[in-house]
């Protein structure tokens, strides 16, 4: 039951801190936005210092009276550190490469602040991970390791910045929300039938300074590695003769998802994801043929990969995609 | 990294060494007030923990039987009473196993926790200066300590030498001392106890109710003032102060005991010679409620009461110190009406005891008559003037102590003295009574107050005769005056530390810083609280002010305590705060230096905005990247550069 009060108290908590504060980012952690509470060890040592108080008050003890009021100027000299550590930091970008379903996504946490002041062991937690964020010479990044199980966009949700240092005593802590979501690319499939072959109509061979097949001699040009000369071939023709090979290279590949009728909704996004990762492995041209969208490609390098995932990402799920299917 | 609770954080060596250190830096101070054998149990077994968990936790079962065995030891110690001091023994045996569990950084934290609580404890036993120090470095480490394990779980723990982490702690103690300072002066302090303070077990050593020949001699070599006294008036001679402590009426062949039963009985009347000495009088602790008196007190101060036979009875245990104002004058006459019972209880010794000196008294009766009382005193103190001498050296006495010392020894102390005069005096018929205090003092040129310690600690007679009543006879000082009212310049000429030239004067100043200290902190109470008002005009207004004035002083001790923090961390560094106070002064004219740009560009920016005058600028830019980048060399002297980027102003 307590356990529940507490959820709902954090879960009301967490709506009275975000109505309060716009997810732009920069944030700045000024007055308003760093939060300061007792520790568990906090509440301890002041319920100690309550005791030896009483205690003290009692006997008309006067050190140990000093002795606890000593301490308790510590204590909250040390809250009032624990806040100026955060105050003025400001957390300027939150972002992460794409990875697919199922590897950790490294989401990376800058962050500045005026020199001056020591600022180092924030904790900065998200979604149950946290890491460590110190700041040097005014910057400092942090990278949370985030664990991802579904492809499509994730919105990490909220940051929580915070330091329990010097004491141990009090916790200060800052929010803050990242401005874009992040992109899961889906998983691809782990193993899988090969790359379909080209489908003719752009059928091409290359012709390559190495392979299998030698296709035929030419002229030495410059720039032609000395290893692709024709020796023998050369000293007959007494000029240098360079071999070229043909790499039999199909037509751009076409993914096609209509061709993949045979799979599950979801098992074809994954096989479509392997192979386009198969595709930019082998530096193959493809294009992506989605349901309801334009042709993606033909291309390839990063940016296409990019592109194709992230069709691939934002396909909608099963459920409402039966129109599509 | 999934997020740790502090109750699974593993503890890393050296939080541990830490935690360690600041668990025995805690327990250092509670260790004198212990006794000897105890204290030597609790660091064995302290130490037999620390190292027998150097790898892990031990057993609970070992922890069991090690915890069984110490409380077993206190309480055999105490036997079997508890007390405060039993207390105190218990928590340090506690504090002693403690870390025997210590493997997360939450044991860590309740170690420490629970070792703040020994200075505390320490303080209810003994506030003296040794263990005063102790404990505040006790304070000091465990909060170091606090910081250590801090750094450990927020997983960036910079590798500080102990001495810059104290210093940082001693930074924060600094920045919260106006804060407790206002709650020590302006916290509504309680004018009586709500509970009780819990009895010592084993009695302090001091003065007591009772008293057998031989047994002062360890105070009679302890030189710890027992109080301090500064009058108002002309203060006394000093053969005038006797300090009256318990009056011990009952004798039992050995011990000298104080009559409870008759506890009850009305403050017989008293007349005064004139011109009473005024006096403020600062008690050491003695946990026990006799307060010591200039004889004879006038009235009972506010707090105490007088009893049947004149001595002070405090409401409270002294515990601390205390302060009582008093006057007092000699009798005239001192309970010239004698109840029978009381005459009788004055008159009573056991039957079978020191036959001699029984037989000495009647002879000195029969020669001098039955109503030659003040002829029979007169007569046996001219025998001990005559025939005696003062030590401290004494055999134990047997079973006729007053016969072994008046027959065959013929010396002794002030124990010997009275004891064997009473029942003297008693054998011939004559009402006596043991009255033990102090006696003598000495007056510290410094602050010009007078110091009583407990060698001062002193044991004479009172007869009772006919129209005069209660009269003092002190045979002591009859043979040795200067051993009794003056004991620190009979220190000096024995020899020993106190003769070293320049070491008097620097114990007489030692002496009052520490009475300064008893005024200030030590005797600091409700009452003090509510006279320290009075000048402010707050007198009236009573606990109401004082809360007042402690929140306005509190509030500003707190924006005291921002502006240090805040302002502490800001001048680190003298060269980068004027820079960037220069920037500030650009940044006014639209010159701003961007977050990513290079000082030196900056400054080029800058100069091809505003051509003209700005050379100084790009020279200044230039030493400033000099000093803060280059290497440094270690005579590199700063100030100039600092002063010259104050004075630049954009032109």
């Amino acid at each position: 039951m307590l356990r529940e009060l507490r959820r709902r108290l954090d879960a009301r908590f967490d709506a009275w801190t975000r109505r309060r504060t716009p997810a732009l980012l920069p944030v700045r952690f000024d007055r308003h936005r760093i939060y300061v509470l007792p520790t568990r060890f906090g509440l301890f040592f002041g319920a100690l210092l309550l005791v030896m108080g009483a205690g003290a008050l009692n006997y008309n003890n006067n050190p140990a009276l000093l002795l606890c009021l000593l301490l308790a100027g510590a204590g909250i000299a040390s809250l009032l550190q624990a806040q100026q550590q955060l105050g003025g930091l400001e957390i300027h970008a939150i972002g992460a490469e794409p990875v697919p379903a199922g590897a950790p996504l490294q989401l990376r946490v800058h962050a500045r602040a005026p020199t001056g002041r020591e600022r180092r062991g924030l904790r900065v937690e998200c979604a149950g991970h946290a890491a460590t964020l110190s700041l040097d010479d005014g910057t400092g990044e942090a990278d949370l390791a985030l664990a991802t199980t579904t492809r499509g966009w994730l919105d990490p949700g909220r940051l929580r910045i915070s330091t329990t240092r010097p004491l141990g005593l009090a916790r200060a802590w800052g929010y803050a929300w990242a401005d874009a979501p992040l992109l899961v690319y889906p998983a691809p499939e782990p193993a899988g039938p090969p790359l379909p072959t080209g489908e003719g109509e752009h059928a091409q061979s290359r012709l390559t300074p190495s392979g299998d097949d030698v296709h035929h001699l030419r002229d030495w040009r410059r720039g032609d590695s000395l290893r692709a000369v024709a020796w023998k071939a050369s000293a007959r023709r007494d000029a240098l003769l360079v071999r070229e090979f043909e790499q039999p290279l199909g037509a751009d590949i076409v993914l096609d998802w209509q061709a993949l009728h045979a799979l599950r909704h979801e098992d074809r996004i994954r096989r479509l994801a392997r192979w386009v990762d198969d595709a930019e492995r082998e530096s193959r041209r493809y294009r992506l043929r989605l349901p309801g969208q334009s042709v993606l490609g033909p291309g390839h390098g990063a940016a296409h990969r990019h592109a194709c995932l992230r069709a691939l990402a934002l396909l909608p799920r099963e459920g409402h995609a039966s129109a599509a299917g | 990294m999934p997020v740790l609770r502090a109750e699974r954080t593993p503890l890393d060596p050296r939080g541990r060494r830490w935690a360690l250190a600041a668990a025995a830096a805690c327990l250092l101070p509670l260790l004198p007030q212990l006794p000897p054998a105890l204290a030597l149990g609790c660091v064995g077994a302290g130490l037999l923990v620390v190292l027998a968990s150097r790898r892990r936790p031990l057993p609970a079962w070992i922890r069991v039987l090690l915890a069984l065995c110490l409380v077993g030891m206190v309480l055999s110690m105490s036997r079997f009473s508890l007390g405060r001091d039993t207390a105190c023994a218990l928590l340090a045996a506690m504090l002693a196993i403690k870390p025997g569990e210590l493997a997360s950084l939450r044991d860590a934290r309740s170690l420490v926790g629970f070792g703040l609580f020994a200075p505390f404890s320490t303080f209810l036993l003994d506030q003296g200066p040794l263990s005063l120090a102790l404990g505040l470095a006790g304070v000091v480490v465990a909060l170091a300590a606090l910081a250590q394990l801090a750094e450990h779980e927020s997983g960036d723990a910079a590798p500080l030498a102990p001495r810059t982490r104290l210093a940082t702690v001693g930074r924060l103690l600094l920045i919260g001392l106006p804060l407790a300072l206002a709650g020590f002066w302006l916290f509504p302090r309680l004018g009586t106890p709500l509970w009780g303070v819990p009895e010592r077990a084993l009695a302090r050593p001091g003065l007591s109710d009772e008293m057998a020949p031989g047994e002062w001699l360890d105070m009679m070599n302890d030189d710890r003032p027992a109080l301090r006294v500064s009058f108002s008036g002309p203060p006394p001679e000093q053969s005038q102060m006797y300090w009256r402590g318990p009056v011990l009426m009952d004798y039992d062949g050995r011990t000298w005991t104080r009559a409870r039963r008759l506890e009850g009985l009305p403050v017989p009347a008293t007349t005064r010679v004139d011109s009473p000495w005024q006096y403020e009088m600062v008690l050491e602790p003695t946990d026990r409620r006799t307060v010591v008196a200039l004889e004879l007190p006038e009235a009972a101060p506010a707090g105490a009461r007088l009893t049947w036979d004149y001595t002070l009875e405090s409401r409270l245990p002294m515990n601390s110190v205390t302060r009582w104002r008093m006057d007092a004058a000699p009798p005239r006459s001192f309970e010239t009406q004698l109840f029978p019972f009381v005459r009788d209880a004055a008159l009573v010794l056991p039957a079978g005891f020191n036959p001699r000196t029984v037989a000495l008294a009647r002879q000195w009766r029969r020669e001098l008559g039955p109503s030659a009382d003040a002829a029979i005193v007169e007569r046996a103190m001219a025998m001990i003037r005559a025939e005696f001498g003062y030590t401290l050296a004494t055999p134990l006495p047997g079973r006729h102590s007053a016969d072994e010392f008046l027959f065959e020894w013929k010396q002794g102390f002030c124990e010997h003295f009275s004891s064997a005069f009473v029942i003297l005096m008693r054998a011939a018929g004559i009402p006596s009574r043991v009255v033990t205090g102090y006696a003598g003092g000495y007056r510290n040129p410094f602050g010009g107050y007078w110091i009583v310690r407990n060698q001062d600690a002193h044991a004479w007679a009172e007869v009772w005769l006919e129209g005069r009543g209660w009269v003092r006879v002190d045979p002591t000082a009859a043979v040795a005056p200067e051993r009794i009212y003056d004991t620190i310049d009979d220190r000096a000429n024995a020899g020993g530390f106190g003769a070293l030239p320049g070491v008097a004067p620097m114990l007489d100043v030692g002496d009052w810083l520490r009475r300064g200290w008893n005024d200030l902190v030590l005797g600091f109470d409700a009452t003090r609280q509510m006279a320290m008002l009075r000048p402010l005009g707050l007198g009236g207004s009573g606990t109401r002010g004082l809360v007042a004035l402690f929140a306005i002083c509190a509030g500003l001790a707190l924006a005291w305590m921002l502006w240090l923090t805040a302002r502490a961390e800001r001048s680190a560094d003298a060269v980068l705060a004027a820079w960037r106070r220069l920037g500030a002064r650009y940044a006014r004219i639209g010159l701003a230096r961007a977050p990513h740009e290079p000082a030196l560009q900056w400054a080029r920016r800058v100069a091809a905005a505003r051509p003209g005058g700005s050379e100084t600028l790009l020279s200044l830019t230039a030493r400033f990247e000099a000093w803060r980048y280059a290497p440094r060399s270690a005579s590199a002297d700063p100030r100039q550069l600092v002063h010259d980027l104050r004075r630049h102003r954009p032109q």
